[in-house]
């Protein structure tokens, strides 16, 4: 008889703590709390060009010293200066500098140049990654997935276009001194110095 | 009776043992979950994956998902039940497929993703993957740059469900719809399939038969496209772009069918996926969750420097 209660005591225990561990109940909010929110690229893009880049502002080389060193060491340059997130041929070099306003187009601002580079400044197309990878500030890493990463080069491009070119564009004029950082965008496997386009991420005009 | 029970337990356990110990002796095992061997360029990268793994000691077997989910699913649970040692997988969907990944995870078998991605930052020890939005960048260039910056085309996207069919149209449209007078008239999806492509393309081309050109996200529904314009007697006046670098689009590219294609590098994916296994063997755990491999234009212009799946 008391072998029979004890079995029945340890059956009740047993079924207790399945049930115990079989339910678990958590506050609403907290669950909610802990949701993954979806990835902002806009509100990322924004605090990239607006915060993040100008905190490392230091980073970029003056575009003529780079250019002195792209063309008598190139592979040095673009293993100190250049960054890719992926592996191949294009490399992106953030820049800096200052120039004379050589002539103004619908696409671009052209800089006299001290050297024989055709040095232009795009205000129309700004497209592609050169903004993002730049800087080398950006790792694959921090996103889910490769639209996110993908995403971002587009809101980079579009705040260039909307925010950092219109302003400047509209008051530069021919002769005007211009100061600006940017990226660059070259072929390790075909460095061309002849035409350097960049993609401006601060401009301003200093008359 | 009781010890009868005890001494079936011990010899269980110890025939555990032995097994565990045999098991130590033999080559390790890798899977290779491809998500469909009814394209060439997935046979490449499988195939290439293979051969790599041999070459570094392994054994190694290519499961085909077919583009099924579900039979992807069998094949993972097929490799953790056999005692594969890791996974290279290419995935058949990239949200749909994480749950694959995490099983192998779950039961300590690294993946890693080959050419598609799954939308997991850690599910798979390592995902190398070509860098298609910068591909369709230039390829969008050079697309613009042929058809002179005017006319109508159609889009035949890929697989919905998957990342890359994205990051290519994106890419792609990121350059050509700054071009107001290059007016996209149909988007349609042929799943990355070279039968679909020309039955959509066929009707497409009902709808639409004065387009100048067809941007295709891989060189399977180029193929196909191609061959509906030429049933059409259309072959001549409509411009075909794919993606891949596929061996019929290289050719084709060299015909004069095929106006350019973007090489990715199945080789480059695939020997790098079967040496990040053999590193994870050897002890090495610190691998980049997401490694992009660049993509290449091919066009008439450089030909010669290219063939089927990688350059000369």
């Amino acid at each position: 008889m008391l072998l029979k209660v004890g079995k029945y005591v340890v059956l009740i225990i047993a079924a207790g703590l399945i049930a115990y561990n079989s339910v678990y109940i958590k506050k609403l909010s907290e669950l909610r709390s802990a949701e993954v929110k979806p990835f902002n690229a806009k509100e990322y893009a924004r605090d990239y060009l607006y915060k993040k880049l100008p905190s490392s502002a230091g980073k970029a080389i003056e575009i003529n010293e780079l250019l002195a060193q792209l063309e008598t060491n190139p592979l040095s340059a673009f293993s100190k200066y250049s960054h890719s997130l992926s592996e191949g041929d294009s490399k992106y070099f953030l820049v800096s500098g200052t120039g004379t306003i050589a002539e103004i187009s619908d696409e671009y601002i052209f800089l006299k140049s001290k050297t024989a580079a055709n040095v232009k400044i795009a205000t129309e197309y700004i497209v592609g990654n050169t903004a993002r990878d730049a800087s080398g500030l950006i790792s694959m890493d921090e996103f889910g997935n490769s639209m996110d990463i993908n995403t971002v080069s587009e809101e980079i491009n579009k705040l260039i276009k909307t925010e950092i070119i219109p302003p400047v564009k509209a008051k530069a004029k021919k002769g005007d001194l211009i100061a600006f950082k940017g990226c660059i965008e070259l072929s390790k496997s075909d460095v061309k110095l002849d035409n350097i386009e960049i993609i401006p991420v601060f401009l301003t005009i200093k008359n | 009776m009781k010890l009868f029970k005890v001494l079936l337990l011990l010899l269980v356990i110890f025939a555990g043992c032995n097994g565990d110990s045999k098991k130590s002796d033999e080559p390790k095992k890798i899977a290779i979950v491809v998500s469909t061997l009814n394209n060439p360029w997935f046979v490449f990268l499988a195939e290439t994956a293979a051969k790599k793994a041999k070459e570094l000691g392994y054994e190694s077997k290519i499961f085909d998902s077919q583009n099924n989910t579900a039979l992807e699913t069998d094949h993972f649970e097929n490799a953790i039940s056999s005692g594969y040692d890791a996974v290279l997988f290419n995935p058949t969907d990239a949200t749909g497929s994480v749950a694959n990944a995490t099983k192998a995870k779950n039961a300590d078998i690294p993946v890693f993703c080959m050419d598609r991605e799954i939308n997991s930052p850690d599910a798979a020890t390592s995902q190398i993957l070509s860098d298609n939005y910068s591909g369709c960048i230039e390829m969008g260039k050079y697309f613009v740059k042929t058809l002179n910056k005017k006319g109508k085309y159609v889009e035949l996207l890929g697989i919905v469900s998957d990342n890359n069919t994205w990051n290519r149209s994106k890419g792609f449209h990121s350059i050509v719809d700054n071009y107001k007078e290059l007016k996209m008239v149909a988007q349609q999806s042929a799943d990355f399939d070279r039968n679909k492509a020309m039955e959509v393309m066929e009707s497409l081309l009902q709808a639409n038969p004065d387009i100048n050109a067809v941007f295709c996200g891989n060189d399977a529904m180029a193929m196909g496209a191609y061959q509906a314009l030429s049933a059409a007697n259309k072959a001549d006046k409509v411009k075909v772009f794919g993606f891949d670098g596929a061996e019929d689009a290289i050719t084709s590219i060299q015909q004069g069918k095929v106006t350019a294609t973007a090489m990715q590098f199945p080789k480059v994916i695939a020997e790098t996926a079967a040496t990040f296994a053999d590193e994870y063997f050897k002890g090495k755990r610190d691998f980049p969750k997401k490694k992009p491999v660049a993509v290449e234009l091919v066009t008439k212009e450089n030909i010669e420097n290219y063939i089927g799946y990688g350059k000369k």
